[in-house]
């Protein structure tokens, strides 16, 4: 009976080995990041670079393995996932002070958090969106002027910011209903041009000066610009937004999962494979395509908030057309539809321009490059899409 | 008088100069199968695509169950109960089997964006209800298909996406479905069992019509209870497959073509 199969679990083999690799790879994965986010010297940035390209070279000559790894994360997920959590938040603890390395970890889970908010749109329904950045402007903007005019704090503008703009997003997305593929990405990079305009030119907004001395968030008479101190640690006050954006990391990895396993995670893949023959199957085409750019301004919008109350001061620069194609580059190289491999194209591509500063002018050709290669080289991405299975076995 | 299934009225398209449909009335009675056949280029597939809501029609009415369904969007005509194929087919081509036929139940599941984020239990149960239900309509059109379920459309041949296209279109439940030349890229043993999953499915679903359309005369001349013939957008014939293959007008369509062939 299909009942009976689709419950049954696969009987497996013991969980020692399972556990071994899971353990491994986390913590062979923490252990890299944190040597790169330390390393100092150019050489030893490069070296590691080779270790981590060594790695995916045999993970493409060898995709056994990468099925070994997946099946054993499957058949240990409490464990994987408390060992996960674990990992992260002990992780500025080892740091060793470095309000650098806090930095970008800060940094590089809030692109992440912009990165998978983007996976909904490009990698599940193919939607190509150049607004992104737009997004998370209008968050950081609404947020940063709810408080400094009006005092309002920081965790009632999070929501306010998140609702401002998925009503842009859902305006972005209404000429779905009329224009044509090609022509919808224009209309976005049309969007967060103007949106970087207008930040620009209005006055209240600041101008080209942006938006100055927006205040640290508390949370239960701590400030968020104090250091934590904690059994006689003391950790950098980064580390503050450090444990803030990985938890937005966290809510937007849960949102991404229960959404793909769901019939809008289907119903977006539909359109993706063959919009018309998505409509036949009843598909309401226009409203999907809009209730993605709703879902992904939604999640950029919470990301702009954290980011204008960590660095406390905003200006249209950091929201430019730049930073969209940064965003679709991390979907892109990490691996459309792939939760993971979404977050590891944000973290590379955070990383690498920021430890590589040899690259620092040319971060336009750099990104321009890392998409040509991996076009070619791994189409699908770092970690690309898996089918779904609906809780049994293959 | 009983209600037709599908009632087609003077429907008729024009693309600039060219009349693709001109003047069609068609009426297809509940647990009955009309088969449409004509030359190249008649404009069979335009009809299903005005049917289906993927093209507007220029003028004339099509009626669901008694319902004016004409200029709807092709999703809401689907949700109201005509399921359909493509004359090449086209499967969500990076899913599974099982996903696919999962799609086709979209408008018999109801799960929005905030119950997939906030009642996940709710949803992810209707889904994997869904996915059972999926899995015993591959099971139930064939075995062969069953085995493959989890594997991705993309790689099927050709009379298995056939196979898998029209469990999709079951899957909706719908009241009519439309095959837009089922049989082609299949051999003779191939086109036995589409037949005898097209007898077996009528049995299972009584009220449940089909319309096909088809090129394969031994599938017309076994199956249908009535054919209808088109020839440049118009419809020339409409009764039993021995009276209509001998009318004068019919000959002509076909021979005419075949005579061409034959120069
Ligand atoms: N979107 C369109 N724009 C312009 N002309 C079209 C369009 N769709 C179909 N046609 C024309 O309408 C006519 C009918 O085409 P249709 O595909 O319906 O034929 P058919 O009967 O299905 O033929 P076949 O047996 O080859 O599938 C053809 O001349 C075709 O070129
Ligand atoms: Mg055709």
């Amino acid at each position: 009976m299909a009942n009976h199969e689709l419950s049954l679990a696969q009987p497996r083999p013991a969980t020692g080995p399972d556990l071994a690799i899971v353990a491994g790879v986390q913590l062979g994965g923490a252990a890299l990041l944190g040597a790169f986010l330390l390393g100092e010297k150019t050489a030893v940035v490069v070296a590691l670079l080779a270790v981590m390209g060594a790695i995916f070279a045999l993970l493409q000559l060898r995709p056994g393995l990468e099925e070994r790894i997946v099946s054993a994360f499957r058949a240990q997920r409490r464990p994987a996932l408390a060992l996960g959590v674990g990992i992260v938040l002990a992780y500025p603890f080892f740091m060793q002070g470095s309000s650098y390395a806090l930095h970008l970890l800060v940094i590089a889970l809030l692109y992440s958090v912009l990165a998978l908010a983007l996976n909904f749109q490009l990698g599940s329904a193919n939607i190509p969106n150049f607004a992104t950045g737009a997004s998370y402007g209008i968050g950081a903007y609404t947020s940063a002027l709810l408080a400094l005019n009006f005092g309002v704090s920081f965790w009632l503008t999070l929501p306010v910011a998140a609702v401002v703009a998925t009503i842009f997003g859902f305006l972005l997305g209404f000429p779905s209903m009329r224009t044509r593929e090609s022509y919808l990405a224009l209309v976005t990079i049309a969007f967060g041009i103007v949106v970087h305009q207008l930040l620009n030119n209005f006055s209240w907004t600041g101008g080209p000066n942006g938006l100055v001395g927006i205040p640290a968030p508390t949370i239960f008479g701590h400030s968020f610009a104090q250091p934590i101190e904690v059994l006689g640690f003391r950790l950098p006050s980064q580390a503050n937004f450090y444990y803030l954006s990985a938890a937005l990391v966290a809510l937007s990895i849960l949102s991404a999962k229960r959404l793909h396993d769901s019939r809008v995670g289907l119903a977006w893949n539909a359109l993706r494979a063959d919009p018309l023959a998505a409509r036949c199957q009843g598909i309401d085409v226009v409203w999907y395509k809009m209730l993605a750019f709703g879902v992904d301004a939604f999640l950029a919008a919470f990301a702009g908030t954290i980011y204008a109350f960590y660095v406390s001061y905003i200006s249209p620069d950091n929201f430019t057309f730049l930073v969209s194609v940064t965003i679709m580059t991390m979907v892109i190289v990490g691996g459309m539809d792939n939760t993971l491999g979404v977050i590891l194209g944000a973290f590379l591509l955070t990383l690498l321009p920021e430890k590589l500063r040899i690259f620092a002018d040319y971060r336009l050709l750099f990104v321009g490059v890392i998409v040509i290669l991996f076009l070619i080289l791994r189409p699908q991405g770092l970690f690309p899409q898996r089918p779904r299975h609906y809780g049994g076995p293959q | 008088m009983t209600r037709s299934a599908l009632q087609v009225t003077n429907l008729s398209i024009r693309f600039g100069g060219l009349v693709a449909v001109a003047d069609v009335d068609l009426t297809l009675n509940p647990s009955e199968v009309l088969c449409i056949i004509g030359p190249n280029g008649a404009g069979k597939s335009t009809l299903f695509n005005l049917i289906s809501g993927i093209y507007r029609p220029s003028s004339g009415k099509v009626e669901l169950d008694g319902r004016d369904i004409t200029g709807w969007p092709a999703h809401r005509i689907a949700a109201a109960g005509i399921a359909r194929t493509f004359q090449s087919s086209r499967l969500f081509n990076d899913l599974t089997l099982v996903d696919n036929v999962v799609i086709g139940m979209h408008t018999r599941t109801r799960s929005g964006v905030l119950d997939a984020l906030l009642r996940p239990r709710k949803a992810r149960a209707e889904l994997t209800e869904a996915a059972e239900r999926a899995t015993e309509l591959i099971r139930s059109i064939s075995p062969h298909l069953y085995a493959r379920r989890h594997m991705l459309a993309g790689a099927l041949p050709q009379a298995d996406r056939r196979r898998l296209e029209i469990a999709r279109a079951l899957a909706s439940e719908p009241k009519v479905i439309m095959l837009d030349e089922p049989s082609s890229g299949m051999d003779d043993r191939d086109t036995d069992a589409l037949m005898a999953d097209v007898r077996r499915v009528m049995a299972e679903r009584p009220g449940l019509s089909f319309l096909i359309i088809e090129h394969d005369m031994r599938l017309v001349a076994a199956l249908p209870d009535r054919v209808a013939v088109i020839d440049y957008g118009r419809k020339i014939a409409d009764g039993q497959f021995a009276e209509v293959r001998l009318m004068p007008r019919v000959q002509e369509a076909y021979l005419g073509q075949k005579a061409a062939q034959h120069a």
